[in-house]
């Protein structure tokens, strides 16, 4: 589905009304005012500014409704057997989280982050040991599956089994360091490998490069702190059960 | 010359200002290193770590600074060592106290059962963990307070930590007449959690007849939560399933009697039988 003119970078004065998203920029009197309406909740900024863009774009699907976990799961509607020693690739969807940002002298600042999409927190592992993902739940699929970008991204995941032994999946946790985002006017994409060391444990890292031709890279939020905080991994080690 | 006044052996009072002026450079020093990790460091690692390095960095450029000066005071720390054991007794008896403490706050950074920025309870008192010294525990409680405990008693008291645990599960009890239809409140309940961001889908909730009380259907509510965010969701959650439950027609039950009184049933005794005749 073709949703043009949302995604990328805009020139102020700006307004956005679809999708159930009411997005504004409007010039005042000292700047700026920013102001979004989306599901509910409505958000109002000001901006001390005169020639800022503002770009938006996806970011990682784990900053609403809080900030609570830099973590993903992603759980299969139907589990995904792989046979031993084989690589397949299948594709699931993500929710889209879209990021707005402002541009001026070089910088970008995010000032909102918005979804359309119903939110759920679930916890991989057990309470000791474990960790608080952002929940979803996805169909598994052969090919790119038709989505609507507003809504939901693809993810490409290509999973490789090193055992010597089938290993059924039913569930990806992803850390949020690590996603290299994708988008185009038809399309929000990010791309995976889960490597499968033994039937409980996998590793998960994201692959930096698009989907399809074309496609522009997201500004992310995660991304940039990992620039300050290098020791953080990017990989995901899903030793709780796959 | 006051300055040149010998305090004990060659020891002058010059000598001993010097070796103060000398420590009050070192504590200075120790502070701005000590700022200079706080400031580096803080965006990079978590606020107990951070307290821990600052505080041993600290301490490590004090103590090297004190080893350093008492030579000059005439005092070698190989005598010390000799001396130490002497000392240790003697400090040993006068402080019991602040020893016990002292060594109780070196195992509690050990073995850390409680980090900055927990929530925890040891005996009586609940609260935010503010900083973990060397001899005592600073708790800041929910209402605002400032509260000293000795590490002792943290270490060896009970200590409940709200937050150690990444989840954890809260509970209600909701009683519904015994005219309702229970299935329908489970449902709605169920529902109702499954619309909450922070009620974890894994492990999943539970909503169920408990029993049958006196008065009311009595329907257990188990929801488990982030270990952060379990209090605001108890809140909130509570009275939508108040509000949810009677936008259907189920009411919370209240306690009732039914009462009968023997007159009136001398009455209705009495109306019958003229009703019949």
């Amino acid at each position: 589905m073709r949703v043009s003119g949302i995604f990328g970078l805009h020139d102020v004065p700006l307004r956005i009304d679809r999708e159930g998203i009411s997005l504004s920029v409007e010039r005042t009197a000292g700047g700026l005012l920013y102001k979004r309406a989306c599901m509910d909740e409505e958000v109002e900024d000001i901006l001390l500014s005169s020639d800022s863009k503002i770009l938006i774009n996806p970011v990682e699907p784990v900053n609403k409704p809080k900030e609570l976990t830099p973590h993903f799961l992603i759980e299969f509607e139907r589990s995904v057997f792989i046979e031993p020693s084989a690589r397949r690739t299948v594709f699931v969807k993500f929710p889209v989280e879209i990021g707005v940002f402002v541009h001026g002298k070089k910088d970008f600042q995010i000032l909102d982050v918005l979804t359309l999409n119903k939110q759920k927190f679930t916890l991989y592992g057990d309470v000791i040991s474990g960790v608080i993902c952002k929940y979803w739940k996805s169909e598994v699929y052969s090919t790119i599956p038709d989505t609507n970008p507003v809504y939901e991204g693809v993810m490409e995941l290509n999973i490789t089994n090193t055992t010597a032994r089938w290993v059924e999946i039913t569930k990806a946790v992803f850390a949020a360091y690590g996603m290299k985002i994708y988008y185009s006017d038809d399309m929000v994409a990010m791309r995976a490998n889960m490597r499968i060391v033994s039937k409980k444990v996998a590793e998960i890292d994201f692959v930096n490069s698009p989907l399809e031709k074309g496609m522009k890279r997201s500004l992310e939020l995660y991304t940039s702190r990992l620039r300050q905080i290098p020791v953080i991994a990017t990989k995901f080690l899903m030793d709780e059960g796959i | 010359m006051i300055l040149d006044t010998i305090v004990y052996g060659d020891l002058t009072t010059l000598n001993l200002l010097w070796i103060a002026v000398c420590l009050i450079i070192a504590v200075l020093i120790a502070k701005v290193v000590a700022i200079n990790i706080k400031r580096s460091l803080k965006d990079r690692m978590d606020r107990d770590r951070l307290e821990i390095i600052t505080k041993v960095v600290y301490y490590t450029i004090i103590i090297i600074a004190v080893l350093l000066a008492l030579p000059a005071l005439g005092i070698h720390p190989s005598s010390l060592l000799v001396a130490g054991g002497v000392v240790g007794i003697v400090i040993g008896f006068a402080s019991q106290s602040i020893v016990g403490n002292l060594i109780s706050g070196i195992f509690l950074m050990f073995e850390r059962p409680i980090k900055i920025g927990d929530q925890l309870r040891v005996d009586d008192i609940s609260g935010f963990v503010e900083d973990i010294h060397i001899v005592s525990t600073i708790v800041r409680t929910y209402n605002g307070l400032y509260v000293r405990i000795p590490n002792e008693k943290v270490f060896t008291g009970i200590i409940t930590n709200y937050v150690a645990n990444i989840a954890r599960r809260f509970e209600y009890v909701v009683g519904i007449r015994y005219s309702d239809d229970a299935d329908l409140a489970i449902k709605i309940i169920e529902d109702l959690i499954d619309e909450q961001p922070l009620a974890l889908k894994n492990p999943s909730p539970q909503v169920f007849v408990d029993n049958l009380g006196d008065n009311s259907v009595n329907l257990h509510v188990r929801i488990w939560a982030p270990a952060t965010e379990w209090y605001n969701l108890k809140m909130e959650l509570l009275w939508e399933i108040k509000k949810a439950l009677e936008e259907n027609g189920i009411e919370i039950a209240f306690p009732q009697r039914v009462v009968w009184f023997a007159d009136e049933l001398r009455k209705r005794e009495v109306r019958d039988a003229e009703s019949e005749s």
